[in-house]
């Protein structure tokens, strides 16, 4: 259950670290949507084997959440939802 | 690194290795049978009529006289016998210019459907895709894909520090626990490349539909589907109806690509809209000699050119799109490459075999003997077998269904097999002792692929030998015969050189002493 948790969570965080990435690049996210999601695969893998080491659950739970929330406030202050591509 | 930290290294390994290990055993297995999809369409089909097909453009318009839906979208394949499929009432339908008869009349040749048997069972595991947005068993693969890389970082991260030593540790003398660890390793480290590319490529095309809701519920809001259309299509779909017009030949169209793209061979042509003026197609290929091989000219039905998409123009996302495809199915670098990618698959099997039964016997040498592992060292036994064995099962199927009065209904008649080899073996193994049934079935398996090859000479006489194709796939049954053999006669070896683990009797039930593994001795 725990790694179920800890895999679901690391999803999100992967694509809005990704997508964070894609709002400090100076090219339009439009251009490179196949690489995105290599490196959302790539990124949850990684995020998914660092989130199950701990030994203890509940630290790492919450700093996904915590990771999630602050990757998604990030995202509201740039222009990538429903701006242009 | 410190040993608690590298401990829980190894858990993770051993657990993501365990929880994706048979599902990816079934598609290692199906997927290096279906590195030949291409070769084995054609081993799959009746001896062609000795009467001279339909020209392709005759059987075009023959085609859309009988089915006028075809007309909208279809796929045409080129060659001696040319062939379309298209969508009529939500089902694809495959018909060749065989079918049309002297008289004109359409009639339809009993098929067979293995290779995309083969294909479904190696990326959705041939759970049926349904009609939804998402296809379970394709999603499924997705998320087991996830985890074998999980498993394949970790494993690198323990691994990293002593790789070069375990490069040279395969040895056959002493601790035969510690070659078959050996052997793990060794097969793990030497395909490392390979398996992170399935891995990763296998979870971006399993994912693609979760990925993209994601990116867009979280990122890129409702604008990322049609941003997706734009960057993946070749052209849009026709939006309305155009003046009928009489198509140009079909061999036209292909020099038209050609001149385009020199060096392009054809693979498919999608045509949109056939006989419309507002209609276009596709001429889809590869150029050899790269490894994004893949190619498009769209052309309007006057054979303007529309676009052109090849290695030497296209942009981002088609040169990184093109380069996953490849990599993943092995297709880019002629018949030496899809052997590597056959053989590499094999090993994978192995990879995932050993690794579960080597978890199975550790655990119990540390905790006692356990029901867990007893378990799932049988489920390993019984899914690698009832799988290697249905596979066998339905070739046979497919090949004398075809020359049998149950010709007719050999598209379902290959799936049920594999799963009437595959359900009792499984539940044979849950009860048998693993030592005699590995050993029993390990016997029985070379003769199963042995008998493939044998049935296409015996039904079939000189094509089995005569055509490329033919040949290339009974040969390859017949290297997966001796592959099993070689299997075999190691397990015989095993047994012979140490005791067996006492998981392997069936000794779990009695007071049998805790076990320790000479590794753990020494």
């Amino acid at each position: 259950m725990r790694v179920l948790a800890v895999v679901l969570l690391s999803l999100p965080l992967s694509v809005m670290l990704v997508g964070l990435l894609a709002a400090a690049l100076p090219v339009p996210w439009s251009s490179w949507l196949v690489l995105m999601l290599l490196l959302v695969v790539a990124l949850w893998m990684v995020l998914g084997l660092l989130s199950t080491l701990s030994e203890r659950a509940w630290p790492v739970m919450a700093g996904l959440v915590a990771g999630n929330g602050v990757a998604a406030l990030l995202l509201q202050t740039t222009s990538l939802y429903g701006g242009g591509s | 690194m410190k040993a608690d930290r590298l401990r829980r290294f190894i858990d993770v390994h051993a657990w993501a290795g365990m929880i994706s290990g048979l599902i990816l055993f079934v598609a290692f297995f199906a997927g290096a049978i279906n590195v030949f999809h291409h070769e084995l369409h054609h081993w799959q089909a009746l001896p062609a009529e000795r009467v001279q097909p339909l020209d392709q453009d005759v059987f075009l318009e023959r085609l859309i006289q009988r089915f006028p839906s075809a007309a909208e979208r279809l796929f045409f394949q080129p060659g001696d016998d040319p062939a379309a499929m298209w969508k009529q009432d939500g089902e694809w339908r495959t018909a060749y210019a065989s079918n049309f008869v002297t008289g004109g009349d359409f009639v339809e040749q009993p098929s067979s459907e293995l290779a995309d048997f083969i294909n479904q069972l190696h990326y959705q595991l041939a759970i049926p895709a349904g009609g939804g947005l998402l296809n379970i068993g394709m999603t499924l693969m997705g998320f087991i894909a996830v985890l074998y890389g999980v498993a394949l970082f970790s494993g690198l991260v323990i691994h990293w520090p002593k790789i070069g030593k375990e490069l040279l540790a395969l040895r056959h003398q002493g601790n035969v626990r510690r070659y078959w660890k050996n052997l793990h390793n060794l097969i793990g480290v030497v395909s490392l490349p390979f398996h992170l590319i399935m891995s990763i490529t296998g979870a971006a095309m399993g994912l693609f539909t979760v990925m993209a809701v994601l990116l867009g519920a979280l990122v890129f809001g409702p604008q990322l589907q049609g941003v997706i259309a734009e960057e993946t299509e070749v052209w849009p779909a026709p939006q309305a109806v155009g003046e009928p017009l009489k198509m140009s030949l079909m061999a036209d169209y292909l020099s038209a690509a050609r001149h385009e793209v020199p060096g392009l061979e054809v693979a498919w042509v999608e045509v949109r809209g056939y006989g419309d003026s507002q209609g276009w197609l596709d001429v889809a290929g590869s150029v050899p000699g790269y490894l994004g091989h893949h190619a498009h000219v769209v052309l309007d039905p006057m054979l303007k050119p529309l676009r052109v998409i090849s290695p030497a123009s296209r942009n981002l996302n088609q040169a990184s799109l093109s380069p996953v495809y490849s990599l993943h199915f092995g297709d880019y670098g002629g018949l030496p490459l899809k052997l590597m990618y056959f053989v590499l698959g094999l090993l994978g099997c192995l990879l995932f075999v050993s690794g579960n039964i080597l978890w199975c016997e550790r655990r119990s040498d540390r905790t006692g003997p356990s029901r867990a592992s007893a378990f799932l060292l049988r489920l390993t036994l019984g899914v690698c077998v009832g799988v290697v064995s249905g596979v066998a099962v339905s070739f046979w199927v497919s090949k004398a269904g075809l020359h049998s009065p149950l010709a007719e209904q050999v598209l379902w008649l290959e799936r049920l097999v594999f799963l009437l080899v595959l359900v009792p073996l499984v539940a044979w193994s849950l009860r048998a002792s693993p030592l005699r049934f590995s050993a029993q079935w390990l016997r029985i398996m070379p003769w199963l692929y042995l008998a493939i090859p044998l049935l296409s000479v015996l039904l079939e006489g000189g094509r089995a030998w005569r055509e490329g194709d033919v040949l290339l796939v009974n040969l390859l049954m017949l290297a997966m015969a001796g592959i099993l053999w070689i299997v075999s006669r190691h397990f015989r070896k095993r047994v012979r050189l140490a005791e067996p683990h006492p998981l392997w009797v069936g000794r779990l039930s009695d007071d049998h002493p805790r076990h320790l593994a000479d590794a753990e001795l020494e």
